[in-house]
């Protein structure tokens, strides 16, 4: 929907601050957006998502097949973001972890080392302390060196030799795993699966699409990004404009609500999903209202978020494989009233 | 919303569904069997259709019969339902079964074998059509329908309604029992077709319904405006029916059919105290008496059967005497036509009675009757015949067919009398009732109507036959003794019928014909054979509540009064309704109309604060009269897309509307924008939409219901 020209008329109007601060952060998203899709050809979506995610300080964990773009994607988002700030140099722009059976936590974290001249330990940062972290194939490592992701993941921080080492504020994880090729992998199990906001199943890219990738791959292998689109510093500005701005009416929580109760009595589900989805969800809603030029939420932005969110926090009963149709049935009701309730 | 596609469920059937779809179907086969087998009979048709019904539900989708095509199905189940019937045959047709477990259990047997087949046979054929073809699922509604329909109405129209559960239930309650008993049916039927609808697309399953409820209403609604077609009920006898539509041949009435025996076609209310001495009630009617060349027929003589009397109101004929006898009079009422009043023997006036009841009764009059109260043991010694008569009218009552056997065998019965008795008329009468007695067996079927004379074919053929033979043959014994006889015909009650109360109801198979024999001083005197053996259960349910209730309504008690009232209160006026339905219909499209212009008026009239409501409705309205509307739980943004071929502008609406329902600072607008919106969206639908919808769009008075 054209909403940058539906919402034309108030903008000129507005001139508060608050307005003008969420105008900012709409565009910052909006340029950081236009950047990654100038690298990444025909996954408009996922980028969509993975900017919410990132603004709406979650991670995302993308389920696909190899070289279907999703380096390409984490790293051109990592080099969108600048960082103007000189004192902390070893946080990089883009780190990529390759996950395998044999990788150690301190691979992950950073080991101290032994410096001769100084005679003493300094740590050394490991790949983890970045902006954004491409976890490759996350199921493939042993539970040992997951566990050392994910707590890095939700407490912003990684602990070494009893130190403990704060992550930037901005740290964003985009997590692979191939959802075909299970032999030798360590599956995570629900709790952790927990901690990442959205699961996204990624598809194949449509011909057109293909076809563009293959005839402008040269130039973009030749370009090196072009640079920084947004930094660091207005992205964090941006969260909090947005938390801030971006209003969620009553029913449409009451919305979000009904549908968790619906699911959670359907005899399909074995397990429903936890409250805290729903309190994580709302940021995410606000950052897709945000990025669609609207300072509220609306029921799209419930129909866009609400299968990734919920998708991997449900448990389905034995026997029924269908989510999606599951998620169809609990969300029409609930949906409705959203809707008839703006004429009431 | 790419990753939700829509999904529709394919129609999958449980057992529950075909269980309760079987004993719908059951339901009418019960019903349509009932009258035409014996309950053998009917419980293996109600078995073979819930065999058929869960065969057909539980295994069309995965066997053998999946594979199998349709006309190879429909010629199995033909060819199911003929051996069936030629089994039947051969079960009843052989000596075998019939000498080893008795003719009773073959011909049970043969019935079963028969229904089990038909209705196995025709049930899956039915359900396989239905199952594969919507048309085919019509047929089967159509046939549950018939047999609703067809039985409800033969067994209750006219008379008293019955099942009589269910018509004194609905009598008592003030109901009409038809109309108790036609929801019924097509409550029956409304189940059948919801479960057949289930299997086809459930989109068409309002239209369906509301078609099946329309034809419904219809229905009750004609019955109840123009009534239930008159019955051609008939008894044995002739007595009922159009006076105009007399039987050539009475015997042929002998082909009866078991049905509708127990059909109550009158009631009597006794004025005073009565008990007939004979163990029966016997109401005349009239009597065949003069010889037509070929049998015993009315008179066309005035100066015979003077007793009888030709229509109600005509004057009293005293032709008999009072000598023991009593006056008592009675109500009658019938429930079916008949061709002339009846009294209790003997009448000697009719006079025309109010009819507490249209609805129920055809005619009500009250007879007079001076009933006999002396011993049959006075009339030995009497003389047979009116010495007053002429000697024309004499000769009239004892001619008797030119065969030369019925003297005989008279002259035979007679030989056994004792002397001092052998020239007495009584005494002659009753040896010749006590031969028939002893000798006559009682039977509904036989084979004597289509021969020239019945009444020889049955006294010198196998002496079994029913109430009109033995009348005949007595008759014409006793005419051959030279006593003046006749045969009465009317209605005989047993007595053990009347339960206590004033009341009696008269049920079709009591209709019957007798031998009466004229003695001087006394009149017409019944001397009616009782055969002892008997091939018919002539026992009724003599149904007491329903006699009684039939008792009071023609009483016309002041309770009942009250009751017809109360049932008059309840009872929906159709005519009324069916006068006043176009006028609420207009009021209707009218309001209809009333309500879509206020809808579109209303943005231009509101302020500011309500116009993201009432101009975004006006929208939607205008959409919505050109076909176009959300879908149940797609959101509006979705559906301004969907619309956005038709009306571009609605994106921006909707995103003006929604800032402000779900926004806490929605974009500043003034009035004009609003108006501007409005005028775009207005103009977007009608250079993007055909002519015959915005023609539809502006007619249709109801398209604002179809927004949301």
């Amino acid at each position: 929907m054209n909403w940058d020209s539906a919402m034309q008329a108030p903008q000129d109007e507005v001139g508060e601050d608050t307005g003008a601060n969420l105008e900012t952060a709409i565009g910052v998203l909006q340029r950081l957006r236009d950047v990654v899709r100038n690298q990444v050809i025909g996954r408009d979506d996922v980028i969509e998502l993975v900017i919410i995610a990132l603004i709406a300080d979650g991670h995302v964990l993308l389920e696909d097949f190899p070289g279907s773009g999703k380096t390409t994607l984490a790293k051109a988002l990592g080099e969108a973001i600048g960082d103007d700030r000189d004192f902390e140099h070893f946080i990089a722009p883009f780190r990529r972890i390759q996950f395998t059976p044999d990788l150690l936590p301190s691979d992950v974290t950073g080991v101290p080392v032994f410096d001769s001249a100084s005679n003493a330990f300094h740590f050394r940062h490991g790949p983890i302390f970045a902006h954004v972290v491409l976890a490759d194939e996350i199921n493939r490592t042993s539970p040992k060196v997951q566990a050392a992701m994910l707590e890095a993941m939700g407490e912003k921080q990684v602990t070494v030799d009893n130190v403990t080492y704060p992550l930037d504020e901005l740290f964003f994880v985009i997590a692979t795993q191939n959802p075909l090729d299970l032999v030798g992998t360590y599956p995570l199990p629900v709790p952790q699966l927990d901690r990442f906001l959205f699961k996204i199943s990624m598809e194949h890219i449509d011909r057109k699409s293909e076809l563009e990738v293959l005839e402008t791959w040269q130039s973009r292998r030749d370009t090196t990004g072009g640079g920084s689109a947004v930094t660091r510093d207005e992205l964090l500005n941006s969260r909090a404009a947005i938390d801030r701005e971006v209003a969620i009416a009553d029913v449409v929580k009451s919305t979000l609500v009904d549908i968790s109760r619906n699911l959670r009595d359907d005899e399909r589900v074995l397990q429903g999903n936890s409250t805290r989805s729903l309190v994580l969800m709302l940021p995410a809603l606000q950052v897709a209202a945000a990025l669609r030029g609207r300072n509220f939420v609306s029921a799209e932005d419930i129909e866009l978020l609400l299968p990734r969110v919920l998708g991997h926090r449900i448990e389905l009963a034995p026997g029924v494989a269908d989510l999606n149709r599951i998620l169809h049935d609990n969300m029409r009701e609930p949906m409705e009233r959203l809707a008839g309730s703006t004429l009431a | 919303m790419t990753q939700l596609a829509d999904f529709q469920t394919p129609g999958r059937q449980g057992l529950l569904p075909a269980l309760a779809r079987a004993v719908i179907i059951a339901g009418s086969y019960w019903l349509l069997s009932l009258s035409l087998t014996v309950s053998t009979g009917s419980f293996a048709a109600v078995a073979g259709c819930i065999a058929a019904c869960l065969l057909v539900g539980l295994q069309e989708r995965d066997s053998l019969l999946k594979r199998l095509r349709t006309t190879v199905i429909l010629l199995a189940a033909a060819l199911l339902a003929a051996m069936g019937m030629i089994a039947a045959g051969i079960i009843t047709g052989s000596n075998l079964l019939a000498t080893l477990f008795g003719p009773v259990a073959a011909f049970h047997l043969a019935e079963g074998v028969k229904w089990l087949s038909f209705s196995f046979a025709l049930t899956g054929a039915l359900r396989v059509l239905a199952v594969r073809s919507s048309a085919g699922g019509i047929i089967e509604v159509l046939f549950v329908a018939t047999g609703f329909v067809i039985i409800l109405s033969a067994h209750r129209n006219g008379m008293i309604n019955r099942p009589f559960f269910l018509g004194d239930f609905a009598l008592s309650r003030g109901l009409d029992p038809a109309t108790v008993l036609l929801v019924l049916g097509c409550g029956a039927v409304m189940c059948l077709s919801a479960l057949l609808l289930v299997e086809e697309n459930r989109r068409r399953l309002p239209y369906h319904f509301a078609l099946f409820g329309l034809l419904c209403l219809s229905l009750i609604g004609y019955v109840q405006t123009f009534g239930l077609p008159t019955p051609q009920m008939t008894d044995d006898l002739g007595l009922t029916g159009n006076s105009a539509q007399r039987r050539e041949n009475p015997f042929h009435d002998g082909e009866n059919n078991t049905e509708n025996k127990q059909a109550p076609v009158a009631v009597v209310v006794f004025r005073d105290d009565y008990e007939p001495g004979g163990g029966a009630y016997y109401f005349r009617e009239s009597a065949y008496s003069q010889w037509n060349g070929y049998m015993l027929d009315f008179t066309s003589n005035p100066d015979m059967d003077r007793d009888l009397i030709p229509a109600p109101g005509a004057p009293a004929r005293e032709v008999v005497s009072s000598e023991g006898r009593r006056l008592v009079s009675a109500t009658i009422g019938t429930l079916v036509p008949h061709r002339s009043p009846f009294g209790l023997d003997a009448p000697i006036a009719f006079e025309n009675a109010p009819n507490p009841n249209n609805l129920r009764f055809k005619r009500t009059w009250d007879a007079h009757s001076l009933v006999p109260e002396f011993d049959l043991n006075e009339m030995l010694g009497r003389q047979a015949g009116d010495p007053d008569w002429p000697e024309e009218v004499r000769q009239e009552y004892l001619r008797l067919p030119d065969d030369p056997r019925y003297g005989e065998l008279a002259r035979e019965i007679i030989g056994g009398l004792r002397p001092q008795y052998a020239a007495d008329p009584f005494a002659r009468a009753w040896a010749v009732k006590s031969y028939l007695d002893r000798n006559g067996i009682y039977s509904l079927a036989n084979e004597h109507a289509y021969s020239e004379d019945p009444a020889a074919s049955f006294l010198f053929g196998d002496l079994t036959g029913y109430c009109m033979h033995f009348a005949f043959a007595s008759t014409y014994m006793l005419r051959s003794l030279g006593i003046p006889a006749r045969v009465g015909i009317g209605y005989s009650v047993p007595a053990a019928n009347r339960a206590g109360g004033s009341s009696l109801l008269i049920q079709a198979i009591h209709g019957h014909a007798w031998p009466e024999i004229y003695f001087e001083g006394y009149g017409w005197v019944i001397v009616d054979p009782a055969p002892q053996r008997t091939l018919v259960d002539m026992t009724t349910d003599p149904q007491n509540e329903l006699q009684q209730l039939l008792g009071d309504m023609l009483r016309g008690e002041a309770a009942f009064e009250e009751f017809l009232q109360e049932q008059a209160g309840l009872t929906i006026n159709w005519q009324l309704v069916l006068g006043a339905l176009p006028a609420l219909l207009a009021a209707l499209v009218l309001a209809g109309y009333g309500v879509k212009i206020y809808r579109l008026w209303i943005p231009a009239a509101a302020g500011l604060g309500a116009q993201h409501r009432l101009s975004y409705r006006a929208a939607l309205d205008r959409l919505a009269a050109v076909g176009i509307r959300r879908r149940f739980g797609e959101s509006r943004e979705a559906f301004a897309r969907r619309a956005g071929a038709t009306a571009p502008a609605l994106e921006a609406l909707t995103a003006w509307h929604l800032a402000h329902a779900l926004g806490e600072r929605p974009p500043r607008l003034d009035i004009e924008d609003w108006n501007g919106m409005r005028r775009r969206l207005g103009s977007e639908i009608r250079g993007n939409t055909g002519a015959g919808y915005r023609i539809v769009a502006i007619l249709n008075p109801f398209s604002w219901l179809r927004a949301r």
